[in-house]
């Protein structure tokens, strides 16, 4: 409990009063918080219209399919692990971020130089993997976004990414149908997976930042650590986006 | 007003930066390695742990069930998964679980516009499934696709 040393003298109906936060949260987290709100929103629309398009679509490609290359691993049928290896690399960075965040809460500089060091790692090994799996998949689909947009496209071109038993009727009776959900898929995969990888950049940025305040010793002259714990709030935020993209891209 | 019930020496901090009341003289803790920072950091471990299961779980279901349970009910556990994967990261990951309750309100209460999002996501989804089985041009398009094919 981080706030269990709290100052409460105050009578519980002085809460909103004034002269101190009722939440017990100094402005600069509540605004990290609203941020992160609508930042949500912003995700949650992208997630929405890509559930959208994909309701409406008869058939859509198989993450199965789609996602089961991993690197110097030519040719094998690998379906979701390397995707699974990403998440477990954010997961671990989420994990470092909550121990730079704890040593915080202690003013322990070396733990927190530390533990900032290991996630501004994870954050640029997962940028790393993304990097490797949109290349991969430019080089097999030819582009990123904009592809498969020609109608007269030979139907051999993408009905690898679907499912033979789901989609196999679909493709034969509407070849046009299938192009087009393989399209849309690229289309939404590479604008939601860049949305997010664009905040993981900024949050490894954002880690640089403060590792170099807090080597410097920013942080201790201030007697508080909240800028970790503020930018630590972001960083979790980015790994919770992954959680519901992951499901949306690859598991449902 | 009634401001005045801190009479103690950190009275001044309100009138300058706040986080250095708040995270800095209110939640100041001493010793890295006492027992109550032993418990905070098993914890963490632990929901790491947790996220991992759960993470491993999802992507067995995904591959080598996906295609023997019914979708509907696969797709039920995949969100209940992912929520409960999301709530974990929240509440102790985030520190949003020690907050005031007020506070966790105010974060929580605006995430209910996604019930509606979603009915109206279902309802769009509808309507272009629909247009999408009788639209003229929709025929025109396979047209195309059948005659490339051969």
């Amino acid at each position: 409990m981080s706030h269990s040393t709290v100052v409460t003298s105050a009578p519980k109906q002085n809460l909103w009063e004034g002269g101190r936060s009722p939440y017990n949260v100094s402005y600069g987290k509540i605004m990290m918080w609203f941020f992160l709100l609508s930042d949500a929103l912003t995700f949650g629309a992208l997630l929405i219209s890509y559930g959208t398009t994909r309701f409406f679509s008869a058939v859509w490609p198989d993450p199965n399919e789609v996602f089961k290359a991993f690197p110097f691993m030519h040719g094998q049928n690998l379906p979701l692990l390397f995707v699974s290896l990403m998440t477990f690399i954010l997961i671990m960075s989420s994990v470092t971020m909550v121990l730079a965040v704890h040593a915080g809460h202690y003013n322990d500089k070396k733990s927190v130089a530390k533990w900032l060091l290991w996630t501004i790692i994870g954050g640029i090994c997962f940028l790393a993997c993304q990097a490797w799996e949109w290349t991969h998949l430019h080089s097999e689909i030819g582009g990123l976004w904009g592809t498969f947009t020609d109608p007269a496209t030979p139907t051999s071109s993408f009905s690898h990414f679907f499912n033979q038993d789901l989609a196999g009727h679909v493709l034969s009776t509407q070849p046009g149908m299938a192009m087009q959900s393989t399209h849309n898929f690229f289309n939404y995969f590479f604008t939601i997976t860049g949305f997010h990888g664009g905040h993981v950049t900024s949050g490894v940025v954002f880690n640089i930042l403060i590792l170099v305040n807090t080597v410097n010793g920013v942080y201790e002259r201030r007697g508080h650590y909240e800028m970790v714990e503020k930018i630590g709030l972001y960083w979790h935020f980015v790994d919770l986006v992954w959680v519901f993209v992951f499901t949306c891209f690859y598991l449902l | 007003m009634s401001a005045h019930h801190n009479t103690d020496s950190i009275q001044h901090l309100y009138e300058g930066d706040q986080s250095k009341l708040y995270s800095g003289v209110m939640a100041h803790h001493s010793d890295i390695n006492s027992t109550e920072s032993k418990t905070q950091i098993k914890k963490i471990w632990k929901v790491f742990w947790i996220l991992l299961v759960i993470t491993v779980v999802e992507v067995g279901m995904g591959m080598f069930f996906s295609h023997s349970i019914p979708k509907a009910v696969i797709n039920f556990l995949f969100l209940a998964l992912t929520i409960l994967k999301a709530g974990y990261i929240v509440a102790i990951f985030m520190h949003l679980g020690d907050e005031f309750k007020g506070f966790i309100a105010s974060v929580l209460i605006p995430l209910v516009l996604f019930v509606w999002f979603i009915i109206a996501f279902l309802a769009d989804g509808f309507f272009w499934l629909r247009m999408n089985n009788s639209s003229p041009a929709r025929e025109q398009i396979e047209n195309v696709a059948h005659s490339t094919k051969k």
